[in-house]
């Protein structure tokens, strides 16, 4: 026997196809624009006073750093032009990679697999969304 | 101010996890299992951005080693697609929840602290007593599980043999994921430690493909509930990509040097390590609430 021989379905080969690629720009968004930031080029939160602030809890340092309530993705996504927010969208990329490799592996399913892929393509669509529609 | 400069912070957090990266392999344990207590027990930051932290290295290692997994048989979306429909779920309240009790209490971190250390214990406890079955004899097939096919094989190089397996008893697997996915999403971890024991001694899944899978679970569950962190700002890259890249190149070596040898006393340290962490995190917790 050869592992040539191992048969894959076409479900599992497109949900592992997508996720490949998909890791592999996230990673390199998030790495990139990482390693800008901590060399001080344009940021949001500036490193001197992300470290001053960050043993406070999460809404507390967003108070003291730049008196805002965070509840959204607002915070990062309207900052674009600053390299800690774009290196977040590197890490969008790689939460949205499992619900996009899901979403592009539908089609190839069969059976109660269809329905279960679409269930976890909502149950992603309400984890994505319920910040926003239940935000204080 | 902190005396440090800020430059450091990133160096020691990059060292910090790329020798975890290797450890972690060695000792058959998740760097996120490390990574959270350890930081919760002796670095500076919020236990928030930690978790934030925790769940995205875990996130990043399974999203870089499922596809290969998939690839060659060992990991099943077929088994994966039942159970995480519902720990999706319990890892997205196990992230709000979370999130919660240290925003909308004055002692909340100290909650945290004290519930991360006890279910450290638990981890250590599971470690300590749990058996790995490389071949689990499955006799009997559940009925959801027979109407899922919840079947596979892979190429095993070993024997050079293709070899297929089954997996059963799914409803108990997904109430045991359910509860995994909450200890998850709310503590930031990929959670493999429990996720590789359901699925080999409950479902019956090859440990090799009870692995594979586990990452696979890891990849949904912790993308979900990053979406509740992120939501929070709970994620700061200043933490989150020294540690990625850290834990990263360590874990490229540490499995490189556990194809050759797992040597035994590198586990009894890890799990020494993770002891020693929880009573910290344990006595930390009580301290912040005045009871030491």
């Amino acid at each position: 026997m050869r592992k040539e021989e191992v048969h894959i379905d076409p479900m599992n080969k497109t949900f592992a196809k997508v996720m490949e690629v998909f890791t592999l720009i996230g990673l390199i968004v998030m790495v990139i624009f990482g390693l800008l930031y901590l060399f001080n080029l344009s940021s949001y939160v500036d490193t001197q006073s992300a470290i001053a602030h960050w043993g406070h809890s999460a809404s507390k340092f967003w108070e003291e750093t730049k008196g805002v309530k965070i509840s959204g993705y607002n915070w990062f996504l309207t900052n674009l032009n600053r390299m800690d927010c774009l290196s977040m969208l590197g890490i969008v990329i790689l939460a949205l990679t499992p619900f996009l490799s899901i979403v592009f592996a539908i089609p190839r399913s069969k059976g109660a697999y269809r329905g279960l892929l679409f269930i976890l393509t909502l149950e992603f669509i309400f984890a994505i969304l319920r910040p926003l529609i239940m935000a204080k | 101010m902190d005396p440090i400069s800020w430059w450091v912070w990133p160096i020691i957090l990059f060292v910090f996890t790329f020798i975890i990266g290797i450890i972690a392999p060695l000792s058959g344990v998740g760097g996120g299992v490390l990574f959270v207590p350890l930081s919760t027990a002796f670095f500076p930051f919020s236990v928030d951005f930690i978790r934030g932290a925790g769940l995205i290295m875990a996130l990043t290692s399974a999203l870089s080693s499922a596809p290969q997994f998939i690839k060659r048989g060992l990991a099943n979306i077929k088994i994966m697609a039942p159970v995480v429909c519902i720990s999706m779920v319990t890892s997205i309240i196990g992230g709000i929840v979370g999130l919660w009790i240290t925003n909308a209490f004055p002692s909340g971190k100290y909650y945290i602290t004290i519930a991360l250390g006890l279910v450290l214990l638990l981890i250590f406890f599971v470690m300590a007593t749990s058996k790995r079955i490389e071949f689990p004899e499955v006799k009997e097939v559940d009925v959801l599980s027979k109407k899922l096919g919840l079947t596979g094989a892979w190429y095993e190089p070993s024997v050079n043999k293709i070899l297929e397996y089954k997996t059963t008893k799914l409803p108990i697997g997904i109430l045991c994921f359910s509860v995994v996915g909450f200890i998850a999403g709310m503590f930031g971890l990929g959670a493999g430690w429990a996720n590789v024991p359901v699925l080999n001694l409950i479902m019956g899944a090859p440990i090799k493909v009870a692995v594979a899978t586990s990452m696979a679970v890891i990849t949904v569950n912790d993308a979900a509930a990053a979406w509740i962190y992120m939501a929070k700002g709970a994620m700061l890259p200043l933490i989150v990509v020294p540690s990625v890249v850290g834990i990263t190149i360590g874990a490229r070596i540490g499995a490189r040097l556990a194809v050759r040898a797992k040597p035994a006393f590198v586990k009894y340290l890890v799990m020494g390590i993770m002891l020693f962490a929880a009573l910290l995190n344990v006595y930390k917790g009580l301290r912040g609430l005045g009871i030491f």
